[in-house]
């Protein structure tokens, strides 16, 4: 599938394996979270990724974070929101500096918003069209709240440039 | 953004009791508008579902209803200017069949609109800086305040700039947005209630601390089906951790709030399943988590913003009460409309007057366009170009001089705007029922023009009283029957309509939620069921009760007799 | 869709809603496939039939340029269809509060 990265398509270097799947021994993988500690079991300088389901507390990788270098959190459906609030405490509670990625069926409307709160890919949804993806990340310079990406305020109040600050 | 919105001058003095905008705003929502005609042809084209346009659509304030497409447009925290005013009565007379509608949210709507002009609508609006941004959909929706803001003599401190804040902060907010259910905030600086504050998922009171603005906060009160007073969450919440605390209590919403049963979905449930101290003990641990520092309001900020309000000089001559004393011994029916349509200003010599959409016989809440250019004028010449919506459908002029009330009555008794009513049972809130409403079960405005009709009498309202009739066509409880002294909601029985009465209920500092009083009614036996509450009320009121207070004392079984008894 | 809305009984006839997706207007599913803004031009279906009708105008919602198809219970005693249901009567024939916008003039005075 696609992986959209700064409203750019970019090569996805990682795979994606099920519960039931066999776990390769090296390479990049995103493992579900019932198998992290398989996961966590492999080579220490093999990269390993994780999928949060979204009824999961961010909080249960807190021991694992330092081993992650991505954690994968998703959209069952655009009005289920709570990858934002995962996205968000990820950065915010757990300091976690590596890719964090949407998937499942989020819109392109809801691309920004995303980004604000952390996410740093999206894997997008069959059929979707990558500009207008790319158009959403570019429609507004400005944003009215603080978020994960601490851009630089505009003017006075509350509101920040969102402009090309935001890379 | 284009170069035309770029090179429109800031306009010269600031609005008064609102935020003016700047360039930044004002390309902010250019770039919305833009964004929302894109969303539009992406749905003609095909290429968004119905069910995946409609989120959109609601982020912009477009329900389809019955028979049309509705537009809701913001009036954040009630406030307006008369440059905005006469937009909006140009949208009703180019767009819409020559109306509006002003809503208990403060808000305005708009009911035949067309799919089509929407994008037009919002870039007419835009350009008196006005937005339909979240007045739908599962987000924060449009922020209230009280109606007599700034302007009570009951006020401790004015809430509109802090409202101002909140709406900013809460404007395509990146992580609440996608909430499990819509999310209303109000806020009020008085210790009299009269936003309902324990009736919204967060109610806010601000007051002077020792250090400051300090809040109390309440949480998880609403109506709808389950109809719950809000719970008081903390005390003294100071200024800086507004926001910090604000984005705990949502975030912890947002992850737990449930998404399997959208009548569940409402923070009230929430609180009721974790309890007020569970609740507080997640919020609290997602507050000590937080990163406060990035989402601290310090003060600059609140005062970058409030000196962004107009304030009006308010300079009455010194004989103004003398003036507005004499022109009320010399005109009864002036005199009339004064006792039940003013409230008391904090200055000498000013009032803040209600100009009530509740004509006899009327559509509460509906305005003409003519008469909405109308109420532009007067608020021009006698109140600082200021409008106020109110919670109660009607709407206020803030700073009236009291020599000049006499004039703005007159005014208002030539658009047909003079009805004194306010807060008696003429002054009745009704959602849009089955007339306009796609979710409703029974029509509500008819029973209210009805009602207004049988008690048009002014001198007959007087003698009954405070009385606040409220009806909601479902119980969706737009209309917030559950909080009305007399509730009527609307059910369906077969396809056909019939009313339920509660009585009891109360919005203030009193809340409290109305009692089913027995078995739902036909339409035609409504309203007489109504006078017969009445009529008891009238035989077995005490000197000075108001009907709430002898319901609260005698109970239940008199009121049930008067309605049932006969039948 | 709201179980309301389809409320049907066992027997009897039915005609065919949606809101023009352009406007929002109401529209019947009238003689030729077409939709009408008057409920007098409806055409009326056996409620045996109506579901695969319904299913039919359904699929073709996008290219109709409706939205939220489903099929409305009438009376069976009139030359011009007339709901069972007070709701359906409104949408049928406009808002009771402003008799000015009726949608047939000439339609049954009293929708109640
Ligand atoms: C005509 C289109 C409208 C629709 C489809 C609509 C829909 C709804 C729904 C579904 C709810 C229940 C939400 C819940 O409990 O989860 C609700 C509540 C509410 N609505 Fe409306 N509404 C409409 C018009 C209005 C109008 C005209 C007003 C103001 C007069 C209004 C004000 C409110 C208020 C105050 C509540 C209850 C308070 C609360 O629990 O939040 N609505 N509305
Ligand atoms: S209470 Fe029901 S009928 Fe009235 S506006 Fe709300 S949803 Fe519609």
């Amino acid at each position: 599938m696609p992986l959209l990265e700064n409203g750019r398509l970019v090569e996805d270097r990682w795979t994606t394996v099920g519960s039931d799947d066999t776990l390769p021994t090296t390479g990049p993988v995103i493992v579900p979270l019932d198998r992290l500690e398989d996961g966590l079991a492999r080579p220490a300088g093999e990269k390993l990724g994780v999928a949060l389901p979204s009824d999961a507390d961010v909080a249960v990788l807190r021991a694992a974070l330092p081993r992650l270098a991505l954690v994968a959190v998703t959209f069952p459906t655009f009005r289920d929101g709570r990858a934002f609030s995962q996205a968000r405490a990820l950065r915010e509670h757990l300091d976690f500096a590596g890719e964090v990625r949407v998937t499942g069926r989020p819109l392109p409307d809801q691309y920004e918003f995303l980004l604000r709160c952390g996410a740093s890919t999206v894997q997008l949804p069959d059929g979707a069209d990558p500009a207008v993806w790319a158009q959403a990340h570019e429609r507004f310079t400005t944003a009215y709240q603080p978020s994960v990406r601490d851009e630089r305020a505009e003017g006075f109040g509350l509101r920040r440039f969102l402009g090309q600050a935001a890379n | 953004m284009s170069a035309e919105i770029l090179a429109t001058p800031d306009t010269g003095a600031a609005p008064v009791g609102h935020y003016a905008y700047d360039q930044v705003d004002r390309a902010f929502l250019h770039d919305r508008v833009e964004q929302f005609r894109d969303q539009v042809a992406r749905r003609l084209s095909g290429a968004l579902s119905e069910d995946e346009f409609k989120p959109l659509r609601l982020m912009n304030g477009l329900y389809l209803q019955l028979h049309a497409y509705m537009l809701r447009v913001a009036i954040p925290y009630g406030i307006l200017d008369s440059r905005q005013m006469r937009e909006l009565a140009h949208i009703a007379r180019t767009y819409d069949r020559d109306y509006g509608h002003f809503t208990t949210r403060q808000n305005i709507q708009f009911n035949w609109i067309r799919l089509e002009d929407t994008p037009d609508i919002l870039a007419r609006l835009a350009a008196v800086d006005m937005h339909a941004i979240q007045t739908s959909g599962n987000c924060i929706r449009n922020i209230t305040c009280d109606q007599f803001a700034g302007a009570a003599v009951d006020e401790l401190l004015d809430p509109r700039v802090h409202a101002e804040i909140l709406r900013q902060w809460s404007t395509l907010h990146p992580e609440f947005s996608f909430l499990p259910r819509k999310f209303k905030i109000a806020i009020s600086g008085s210790p009299n209630d009269r936003v309902a504050a324990r009736f919204h998922d967060i109610g806010l009171v601000a007051k002077p601390g020792r250090h400051g603005t300090v809040f109390d906060v309440f949480v998880g009160g609403g109506m709808g089906r389950t109809p719950v007073v809000g719970v008081h969450l903390r005390d003294n919440l100071p200024e800086e951790d507004l926001l910090a605390y604000l984005e705990a209590m949502v975030r912890v919403y947002n992850e737990y709030g449930r998404r399997d049963n959208i009548y569940k979905a409402r923070i009230k449930i929430l609180v009721q399943a974790l309890s007020a101290e569970g609740y507080r003990e997640k919020v609290d641990a997602e507050f000590a988590a937080m990163d406060r520092a990035r989402y601290r309001l310090p003060p600059e900020t609140v005062a970058a913003i409030r000196a962004r309000f107009g304030t009006p000089v308010l300079d009455a001559p010194s004989d103004a009460a003398d003036r507005l004393a004499e022109a009320r011994r010399t005109d009864a029916l002036f005199d009339r409309w004064v006792r039940t349509n003013t409230h008391p200003h904090r200055a000498a010599g000013y009032i803040s007057a209600v100009v009530s959409l509740k004509p006899d016989g009327g559509i509460p809440g509906d305005a003409t366009s003519a008469q909405i250019d109308a109420i532009a004028d007067i608020a021009d010449r006698f109140s600082f170009g200021e409008i106020r919506i109110s919670h109660m459908q009607n709407i206020v002029l803030g700073h009236v001089r009291q020599d000049q009330l006499h004039a703005l009555w007159q005014e208002l008794g030539r658009a047909g705007l003079a009805s004194a009513n306010i807060g008696l049972i003429g002054d009745i809130i009704a959602c849009p029922g089955l007339d306009y409403c796609s979710l409703a079960n029974a029509r509500s405005i008819p029973i209210a023009q009805k009602l207004s009709a049988r008690f048009a009498n002014p001198a007959l309202q007087e003698r009954i009283g405070d009385l606040q009739i409220k009806i909601s066509g479902c119980i969706n409880a737009c209309g917030h029957h559950h909080a009305g002294h007399i509730g009527i909601l609307g059910v369906d029985k077969k396809g056909e309509e019939f009313f339920q009465l509660t009585l009891g209920g109360s919005a203030g500092n009193d809340a409290a939620i109305g009692q089913i009083l027995g078995p739902a009614l036909p339409e035609d036996a409504t309203v007489d069921a109504i006078a017969h509450l009445v009529d008891a009320y009238l035989v077995h009121r005490t000197d000075g009760e108001r009907f709430l207070d002898t319901y609260r004392r005698l109970g239940a079984a008199l009121f049930k007799d008067a309605v049932y008894a006969l039948a | 869709m709201d179980v309301r809305n389809n409320r049907r009984q066992a027997g009897g006839s039915s005609v065919v809603t949606a809101n023009r997706l352009l406007d929002g207007r109401i529209v019947w599913l009238a003689e030729d496939g077409a939709w009408s803004g008057r409920i007098d031009a409806a055409q009326v279906f056996s409620n045996d039939g109506i579901e695969a009708v319904i299913d039919t105008a359904t699929r073709r919602q996008q290219a109709d340029g409706v939205v939220g198809v489903y099929g409305v219970q009438i009376g069976d005693d009139s030359t011009t269809p007339v709901p069972v249901t007070v709701r359906e009567r409104i949408r049928a024939f406009g808002p009771t509060v402003h008799p000015e916008f009726a949608t047939l003039t000439e339609g049954p005075p009293d929708v109640r």
